[in-house]
């Protein structure tokens, strides 16, 4: 579990990027964390996994504080940054020098992941493609088995064909008792993949709730005309009239579209907040 | 789990650090080697063996130390090797250590056996070059001696290299990027600072001064002569011994609590 207390941090002292957040993540759910190009959702991943340190407050990962970066916190934790690093070694000696660190590495499961994600032994790893470095290290992090994964633009330099496979690897990966958090800005790159959304923007937290209590609150439809009653969170033209968001009060059951979501929270937070509260 | 040292844990990182970057570690050491003979070759061929066996011990072992220093944490210049570093499951002291391994043991270990080899390799060929059938043949023959390891150059060089290399370590910590070129410029800038203060505190005591360079060779003019300005006896020995053997242990030190600190 990630328990987040009253956190604030700044990259400068009198400039808070994230004032007194607070935040929960339970195991056993894919989080996605969007937020525009600086919002913050890299400095989170950073404050989680002990890279940065908060200026105030508490950040608790699986009862460890990452400040500390105690090695035994280490293990249970993996973290991708948007541009990876891969030594000048090959696959197996990547293999050899890294995965001793973490006790429940598979190196069965890691053959068969590079397998999935069309990862092969073609020298050192350095001189492979900065899409197929990318997939390599998601395999080599994810047959880690670490407690928790998280993922800052994993998709990012990631061809059509990748992203799907990311996205199918990930869902057949994932156990009740891990929590995968996804820091991205390409929305659709997550469709049907998370099960949590979490929503950042100018450092204040604007959403956390899980795909189904979304879908109950909001509807995500298309009209032939804007309607003239209920919380309109989002309207955007289309061929056939609008698609909209607005508070689901008919109970209608509709597939929440995380781009439409994401506008919907940023452009009208204070209607969101009034509707996820109630 | 011991979350500040673990002997099997520290044996993979150490693994690790010295095959994951082989170029920057094993071949850089290496190519000092291979400069350091190259030195003592020419200087030797130019200006006789003394200055041949001062120099190359200089630049070696101080020069090559600190160099070799200030890129054992020379992960810090992009952001992916920074993370991959520092979020490698091993404690903050395990990988300062591992630094320390390598820059304060391996390498003047490697080094001082290199040039002992190269410098009684050399010594030995002008020895038996010589012809003992020559008037001069014992005087040429001592003339020529295998550099002392513990002598008064070499004591002079160990704490310099100590303070080098602790600058470097500690400066690679502070700097992300080119922190060789960064740490020399504010160690420059600090040494000229050192030098500023102990003239202004010279001039305000003394007046005229013609030298102040920090701290035993402050110079006055005396009538046509100049003399030496000299700290009181018991002093000499603190000065110095807090300089050479006090300052670099601390900067080593400090090495550990800025990776500790480090946020990236």
């Amino acid at each position: 579990m990630i328990e987040v207390q009253n956190l604030s941090f700044g990259y400068k002292k009198r400039k808070l990027l994230y004032k007194n957040l607070n935040l929960k993540l339970e195991t056993g759910s894919i989080y996605g964390l969007l937020g525009k190009n600086g919002a913050g959702k890299s400095t989170l991943l950073k404050n989680f996994i002990g890279l940065l340190f908060p200026k105030g407050g508490n950040i608790s990962v699986n009862g460890y504080t990452p400040k500390k970066r105690w090695p035994a916190f280490l293990e249970t934790i993996y973290f991708i940054p948007e541009e990876v690093y891969v030594p000048a070694l090959t696959i197996e000696g990547y293999k050899k020098l890294f995965a001793p660190f973490y006790p429940l590495f598979n190196e069965e499961q890691f053959h068969s992941y590079l397998e999935q994600l069309d990862v092969h032994d073609k020298g050192k790893l350095n001189t492979l493609s900065f899409g197929q470095q990318k997939k390599f290290i998601i395999a080599f992090a994810l047959a880690c088995n670490t407690r928790v994964l998280l993922l800052d633009e994993p998709t990012n330099g990631l061809d059509i064909p990748s992203k799907i496979k990311f996205r199918k690897l990930i869902a057949s990966v994932f156990t009740d008792d891990k929590i995968i958090f996804i820091s991205t800005h390409q929305i659709r790159d997550l469709d049907n993949l998370i099960d949590r959304v979490i929503i950042v923007d100018n450092g204040e937290l604007l959403l956390n709730a899980s795909i189904h209590e979304i879908s109950g609150k909001l509807c995500f439809k298309s009209v032939k005309e804007l309607p003239e009653t209920g919380k309109v969170l989002y309207a955007e033209d289309s061929l056939k009239g609008h698609t909209i968001v607005i508070e689901n009060t008919e109970k209608e059951d509709s597939k929440v579209n995380l781009e439409h979501l994401f506008n919907s929270i940023t452009e009208n937070p204070e209607m969101a907040k009034s509707i996820f509260q109630n | 789990m011991n979350n500040t040292f673990d002997a099997k844990r520290f044996g993979r990182l150490l693994k690790k650090t010295l095959l994951e970057r082989p170029m920057q570690t094993l071949g850089l050491t290496g190519l000092l080697l291979a400069l350091s003979l190259i030195l003592y070759s020419v200087i030797k061929a130019f200006g006789g063996f003394n200055p041949a066996q001062n120099i190359t011990f200089i630049w070696g072992l101080a020069g090559g130390g600190c160099f070799l220093a200030s890129f054992v944490f020379g992960y810090f210049s992009s952001n992916a090797m920074g993370s991959s570093f520092l979020t490698l499951p091993a404690s903050n002291f395990e990988k300062w250590l591992c630094g320390v391994l390598i820059a304060g043991v391996f390498y003047p270990v490697i080094f001082l056996l290199f040039f002992r080899l190269v410098d009684s390799s050399f010594v030995a060929i002008y020895h038996h070059g010589l012809d003992s059938a020559t008037p001069f043949y014992k005087q040429l023959y001592e003339s020529v001696y295998i550099f002392d390891l513990n002598g008064f150059v070499a004591w002079k060089v160990y704490p310099m290299y100590g303070f080098l290399a602790g600058s470097m370590l500690v400066g690679a910590l502070y700097f992300n990027k080119v922190a060789f070129i960064k740490t020399a410029i504010v160690f420059s800038m600090l040494f000229m600072v050192v030098i500023g203060i102990n003239w202004i505190m010279a001039t305000l005591l003394f007046g005229h001064v013609n030298n102040a360079g920090p701290f035993n060779s402050v110079t006055i003019p005396a009538g046509k002569e100049e003399g030496t300005i000299e700290l009181p006896s018991g002093f000499v020995g603190i000065i110095n011994n807090s300089v050479w053997y006090v300052l670099p242990p601390i900067l080593w030190l400090l090495a550990f609590t800025r990776l500790r600190e480090k946020e990236f």
